[in-house]
């Protein structure tokens, strides 16, 4: 970052003086192969296979290299690095093998280039996202399935209820002593040989999950880390040029796309023209008064239909709650009643961000990236906090109140929030996307084609992700559940993106937006979830009829036992230390917190250091340039 | 796969592996797609066999790109300068164009393919042709002489502010003064490293510089 401005001095002034260039040149070669042959064979690959040469020229240089290396280890006329080498080859070669494997498994990597080549980078990030949770689900699914579902099979428990088919929408009944919930895992140590190993059911329920939240965390760090380190340098300063020359998407290769995208950056130039040409608008202090009043109250409006429709989930849910006391009736009547809640919640869901959007539109925003993001805003309040209404019904009324399996009835909640929350998805792209199509081309022909909306549609994701996370604990088969709702929705919105929508008109900052995404992903959505969860397992009392943790005083109370139990033996003595001086000591979270936020301040101070360093730079270019000018104009007059 | 694997030798591949970005999937793919383009007789030797222009511009992927003309003369090889593709220059450009190359082999590559008069710096004459690329060559989708005018030089009707920028959302405005921003050392035109600085800003340049088979 540092040194291009120094590269540009470089490369202006080395054409003013073309022999020392040369000899530069000359030179150049031979350093250059003397210092990748000293560099170990994974760093020499990748610095050959950054230069921009031919392919020709590159193994010129590669084989010049190799010579060099030969001639060096002959001097040496060691053995040992040549027998090294052959193992680092190999490895290499293994490596390369295990991961065109794992390339093979792109999941429709076709599907995905049509998607690209049609509507652009951007409508395509959404496809890539919803991909990325999807394997998410399925990782999360693997490891439930695995670790608690499998041998929770082995003890199984026969199943006496009755299956009507019904079931399948409420997620009650037949369901409630399946795998699906937690009620139905035992809380014995499984073993199926005498005396040979066995299998702790409670420690591996809290294990799995604990484990798979600290992976998931560690996944959204490092992909958020990616996104904001390739961000950093768009907003130091903001360039239009870079607009211009990095704007054309090589990713469109439909021949009317093309002809689209060309069109839609013909319009933008004009406009963006003209609005230059234009007065700056000043607005009076009357204007700027109705402006900011407007957006107080469109806030106050936003704000107030969240919270109405908080209390409305709530009185509803609360209302719900007394039916399941009445006792587990089969029949019709209660178990429509069970699908009130989920499809009010959806309902609330899918309608508030279209009245979200009017009142935008109302708004007047001066930018629409502004409109874009002040609405993305109040759509993730809504969702966030009837979510959080609901967790607190959960864990505050829920589990105290005297049903027999408190863990169950939540899992069953979140199972039909779940799937109505789908068939509103699959309901949102038929009415949203299908019926506009057929309103915009016969009926009202001004309205055109509809445009995906990309905004609304990431919420969507998250929102459901949000459930899923949730749920886990309550119903370890959930993001099974979740991956084949995903699976579907990846090809349902595919062929509505194909059959009903038009390329987006306007350019977005793809890569911004993607950051964005995955920042709501990580702090409202996996953080809330992290803190209901943690509520769950050390504050909450389990239900004392079932579940692994029965007659516990809280969930944790498993591992402190284990801890118990493991004091007795002196070969685990360290896990024991461990646990004492690390995982339980306030102490040693205050320290690691203490030199995270200190990390976090040099990086901080480094960052603005290299801002004001580079501005520096960039002036001195400037004189320079100027100063060279001059002495050339001397020169030449002199001459 | 299998069938293709054999007709590039297993060293071949291994050395094409080291020296680009692409993996083995992708330079068999390559080669199967490379040698659809060739006539029947040749197709046994692809590798040393060279594809005329024409046939390259028919691939979906360059078929409708407006900038096909450059990147066939950018990655091509050939001594006669008529832009014929090897399969070695073919690998080239998708090596560049993959997801896994770096941000600064595409912006280098990119300045190559915007430098329409191939004289190591991108002047008015490219940047104009650049425009015209990317908003159409028909008659009615051209900017006139003095929108061009303005948009890379920032020339601008009189009694206006300089430096007033337009918003900088994520939306549609675009650059009303290519020159103004980018030349950092004044000269008139854009070289490689001010061209680098530039695009090395947009986070979305690597996602969007990306052809894959």
């Amino acid at each position: 970052m540092l040194l291009y401005p120094l590269l540009v001095v470089y490369k202006n002034y080395c054409i003013l003086i073309p022999i020392f260039c040369f000899l530069h040149g000359f030179d150049a070669e031979e350093d250059l192969v003397g210092s990748l042959a000293s560099m170990s064979t994974n760093e020499r690959i990748k610095a050959i296979q950054k230069m921009p040469e031919t392919m020709r020229k590159k193994r010129e240089i590669r084989n010049k290299v190799l010579k060099e290396i030969t001639k060096k280890s002959r001097h040496r006329g060691a053995q040992c690095t040549q027998c090294l080498q052959g193992a680092a080859v190999s490895f290499r070669r293994f490596g390369n093998t295990l991961s065109e494997y794992f390339h093979q498994l792109r999941l429709w990597h076709k599907t995905l280039k049509i998607i690209g080549a049609e509507f652009g980078t951007s409508v395509l990030s959404y496809f890539v996202f919803l991909k990325w949770l999807l394997n998410l689900n399925i990782f999360s699914f693997l490891i439930n399935f695995g670790f608690i579902t499998i041998p929770q099979f082995l003890a199984a428990e026969p199943n006496n209820l009755s299956f009507t088919g019904l079931e399948v929408f409420t997620g009650a009944g037949y369901f409630q002593q399946t795998v699906l919930y937690y009620g139905f895992y035992t809380n014995a140590t499984i073993s199926k040989v005498e005396n040979g190993p066995s299998y702790n059911m409670q420690l591996a329920y809290i294990f799995t999950v604990g484990i798979y939240f600290v992976i998931c965390f560690l996944i959204l760090l490092f992909s958020m880390a990616k996104f904001f380190s390739r961000n950093i340098n768009s907003q130091t300063f903001s360039v239009n040029a870079s607009k211009l020359l990095c704007t054309w998407d090589f990713n469109i290769t439909n021949e009317k796309a093309v002809k689209l995208q060309q069109k839609n950056l013909h319009t933008q130039i004009k406009e963006s023209l003209t609005e230059v040409n234009k007065e700056v608008r000043n607005f009076s202090v009357m204007e700027r008064v109705a402006r900011i009043a407007t957006h107080l109250l469109a806030w106050l409006a936003s704000l107030g239909t969240a919270v109405a429709a908080c209390a409305a989930v709530y009185f509803l849910s609360i209302n719900n709650l007394k039916l399941f006391m009445k006792g587990y009736r089969n029949d019709l009547e209660s178990q429509a009643a069970m699908l009130v809640l989920p499809v009010i919640v959806s309902l609330l869901n899918t309608l508030i961000p279209f009245f979200f959007s009017w009142l935008g539109h109302l708004e007047k925003f001066q930018t629409p990236g502004q409109h874009i993001y002040v609405t993305i805003t109040r759509n993730t309040i809504l969702k966030m906090s009837i979510v959080g209404i609901l967790c607190y019904y959960w864990l505050n009324i829920v589990a105290t109140s005297e049903s027999q399996c408190w863990e169950t009835l939540v899992g069953q909640d979140i199972y039909r929030l779940v799937l109505v929350d789908f068939i509103f998805c699959l309901l949102g792209s038929f009415f949203g996307e299908f019926l506009r199509r057929i309103i915009g081309t016969t009926v009202c022909m001004n309205l055109g084609l509809p445009e995906f909306d990309i905004g609304r549609n990431v919420l969507d994701l998250i929102y459901a992700q949000t459930l899923t996370w949730i749920g886990i604990l309550f119903s370890p088969l959930l993001p099974g559940i979740q991956m084949i709702a995903f699976f579907i929705v990846f090809f349902v919105k595919k062929v509505s993106l194909m059959r009903n929508c038009q390329p987006p008109r306007k350019v977005w900052r793809t890569a911004q937006m993607m950051t964005s995404f995955i920042f709501l992903l990580f702090c409202p959505s996996f953080l809330g979830v992290l803190s209901v969860t943690g509520v769950t397992v050390w504050r909450l009392k389990p239900s004392e009829e079932c579940g692994p943790f029965r007659g516990l005083s809280s969930m944790y109370a498993a591992v402190d036992e284990w801890i118990q139990i493991l004091q007795s033996y002196t070969a685990s003595k360290w896990v024991v230390w461990i646990y004492h001086n690390l995982i339980s000591s306030e102490l040693f979270f205050f320290i690691l917190s203490t030199i995270l936020l200190v990390v976090t301040y040099l990086y901080w101070q480094i960052i603005q250091g290299r801002k004001t360093m580079t501005e520096l730079l960039r002036k001195q270019i400037n004189n320079v340039s100027l100063a060279f000018i001059c002495i050339f104009c001397i020169i030449w007059l002199l001459c | 796969m299998g069938g293709s694997a054999s007709l590039i030798p297993r060293d071949l591949l291994s050395e094409y592996q080291e020296l680009t970005f692409l993996s083995k999937q992708e330079i068999l793919l390559a080669y199967k797609r490379f040698s659809e383009l060739l006539p029947k007789e040749e197709r046994e030797n692809a590798c040393s066999a060279r594809v005329p222009k024409s046939q390259i511009l028919t691939l979906p992927e360059l078929r409708a790109n407006p900038f096909q003309h450059q990147i066939c003369h950018v990655f091509s090889t050939s001594e006669s300068g008529d832009d014929s593709m090897s399969f070695e220059d073919f690998l080239d450009m998708l090596s560049v164009f993959s997801d896994s190359a770096t941000s600064d082999i595409k912006s280098h590559y990119a300045f190559r393919i915007f430098d329409f008069d191939n004289d190591g710096i991108l002047d008015r004459k490219d940047l104009e042709q650049l425009v015209n690329c990317l908003t159409g060559q028909g008659e009615e989708s051209q900017l006139s002489s003095a929108e061009m005018e303005q948009l890379i030089q920032n020339v601008r009707p009189a009694g206006q502010g300089m430096g007033t920028a337009p918003g900088t959302g994520l939306s549609a405005h675009l650059p009303p003064q290519i020159l103004e921003e980018s030349d950092i050392d004044k000269d008139g035109t854009i070289n490689l490293s001010e061209f680098q600085h530039v695009v090395s800003r947009s986070p979305d340049f690597a996602s969007s510089f990306k052809i894959v088979l």
